[in-house]
């Protein structure tokens, strides 16, 4: 009843949320769509390039889609007294983040499925290799972006200043894992481990892992450092929740 | 039986006491007024009641369960009407209830819940279009949905028209009728009159008045206020009377009996008492005088008035 009650409510007010539609759902589709596809015609090796533009895009998928909006949904939830409401009923605070995690990752593994469908078709972009490996960090970067989301909320005082506070950490993200370009080999090389340290920059890698020629074996090595990179964020998300997370706009 | 103990409670955020040291319970099937003024702690009281608070010491039981350790089993046994709490305002009241009765297990339906509130004819206005007072029915609907055994009403009918908050004292009374334990605060102390049986008042963290509603009152004044005629000095009046301006005010334990004793006095001099008002001791009058105690004490301390009788059920 109650974790899926509030998985509904999540989903139900994520399609319904027209305002935030244009920076939850559109841009990181329009971006992770339309960017490889310009790669294919304007580039020389336009599937090599559409495919490694489209796996670096997928970084702003999980910026926009999983870290970005559940962070400005809750905020705002949390603004407008509607989470201090949902604690006085019998669900625990536990269901409550759960079920709009849940909801988060399942919107976000949804587009980033779609645009790899959507590349295959308008760039010619192979489908993965190993789709299993693909969704496996799909699925477990969205749940540790949304995470993130839901402890960065503390951070934020007040609802308007969700997006601004939220937004550098997308540009960061498409930095890192070369969506925006060749502007990483301009920067100081002392910053390229720490921008490869992002949760987004792990999931990147393993998913061109994924599309990359390979075996079992190479692709689990491969996988195994940003698997790692990953838990520890979750594990730093979980803690900074269960130390500073905020219920209600008027107390700390 | 006792659906509600508070013993020894206490709460602070800094420096400030927002509850200091208090204890009462509530008997299964009554309905309780927590007063006092802004700041008093009333709504830090039901946040520590309902378990969104964990007191500094103390201990609180609702239905003989922790509400913090035993949050589930609390939570599926009352019912809570916040102060403060937001909607979604872009779902129509209808759609609100529908949502909440998956949060809530052997929920009412959604159509009576609102009938009970009174909002019927808003299940599909949207939550941003109505006005406070069908907000705070909202809330109620809500709140009632579970079936609850206890029902915390903070402010229930702020921003209601009169007939809203008579159509809601209804709905309360014959919520205890059947049984439920009402915890209320209000700042309407009519409505704390009309529906209470028991009553705590709360000045700066502390209860300064508690017991039974009438026993509290019966222990109070009435008040007999009439304008002095202006060829009588206030020495000649037949009983004790202050004066403000030409307003005299006679308080006596029967006002009745001094509003007698004064029209008799007057007619025996032919004069006419204008503006005769005539007051059985009231809530209204026990805050005025609480609030002209809190105004001038003695040594920085908030004065505290003397505790009526206990019998009712609550101890501070």
């Amino acid at each position: 009843m109650s974790f899926t009650a509030t998985y509904k409510l999540s989903a139900r007010l994520f399609w319904r949320d027209k305002g935030m539609l244009p920076a939850s759902v559109i841009t990181p589709l329009g971006l992770a769509i339309g960017m490889p596809t310009l790669m294919r015609n304007v580039q020389a090796d336009g599937v090599a390039a559409a495919a490694q533009m489209f796996a670096g895009a997928l970084a702003l998928i999980l910026a926009a889609t999983a870290f970005l909006n559940i962070t400005v949904a809750l905020t705002m939830r949390r603004d407008q007294l509607v989470l201090k409401r949902l604690r006085t009923t019998r669900l625990t605070d536990r269901q409550i983040l759960l079920g709009e995690v849940a909801n988060n990752v399942t919107q976000t593994v949804a587009l980033m499925i779609v645009s790899a469908v959507a590349v295959h078709f308008l760039a010619d972009v192979p489908l993965p290799r190993n789709p299993v490996l693909f969704t496996v960090f799909a699925v477990a970067g969205s749940a540790v972006l949304a995470t993130l989301g839901v402890a960065w909320t503390a951070a934020i005082p007040r609802g308007e200043l969700a997006a601004p506070m939220t937004l550098p950490f997308f540009f960061l993200a498409g930095l890192a894992s070369g969506a925006m370009g060749t502007i990483m080999d301009l920067l100081p090389s002392w910053l390229h481990p720490l921008l490869a340290a992002l949760p987004t920059s792990a999931v990147v890698d393993v998913v061109r892992t994924s599309y990359g020629p390979g075996t079992l074996g190479s692709d689990l090595a491969a996988a195994a450092v940003p698997a790692l990179a990953l838990a520890v964020w979750a594990g730093i998300a979980l803690l900074s929740i269960r130390r500073w997370f905020r219920w209600d706009s008027r107390k700390s | 039986m006792t659906a509600i103990q508070v013993n020894r409670l206490s709460k602070s955020y800094g420096k400030f006491q927002a509850v200091d040291d208090i204890s009462f319970e509530v008997e299964a099937g009554t309905v309780f007024a927590l007063l006092g003024r802004n700041g008093a702690g009333k709504t830090t009281t039901i946040e520590l009641l309902i378990g969104f608070q964990k007191p500094d010491t103390g201990s609180v039981r609702v239905l003989g369960l922790d509400p913090i350790k035993d949050r589930a089993q609390v939570r599926g046994n009352v019912g809570i009407m916040l102060q403060e709490a937001g909607f979604f305002p872009d779902l129509t009241a209808g759609q609100t209830v529908e949502i909440w009765r998956d949060f809530t297990p052997a929920a009412r339906p959604a159509s009576e819940a609102l009938e009970l509130a009174g909002l019927t004819a808003k299940a599909k206005t949207k939550v941003r279009q109505l006005s406070g007072g069908e907000k705070r029915r909202l809330d109620l609907a809500l709140a009632l949905l579970g079936r609850p055994d206890v029902l915390f009403l903070d402010e229930p009918t702020t921003g209601m028209d009169p007939e809203a908050r008579r159509n809601i004292w209804e709905v309360v009374r014959d919520l205890a009728a059947r049984g439920t334990t009402v915890l209320l605060t209000t700042h309407y102390l009519e409505e704390a009159q009309q529906l209470a049986t028991n009553l705590a008042i709360m000045d700066r963290g502390e209860i300064v008045v508690d017991g039974d509603m009438a026993e509290t009152l019966a222990a109070r004044v009435g008040r007999v206020s009439f304008e002095l005629p202006s060829v009588i000095d206030p020495g000649e009046l037949p009983l004790p009377a202050t004066v403000r301006g030409r307003l005299a005010v006679v308080q006596a334990a029967d006002p009745d009996l001094a509003a007698q004793t004064l029209l008799g006095w007057a007619s025996e001099r032919g004069l006419r008492l204008r503006g005769l008002e005539v007051r059985a001791a009231s809530l209204e009058d026990l805050f005025l005088e609480l609030a002209q105690n809190h105004e001038t004490p003695p040594n920085g301390a908030p004065a505290r008035s003397d505790r009526p009788g206990r019998s009712g059920g609550a101890r501070a």
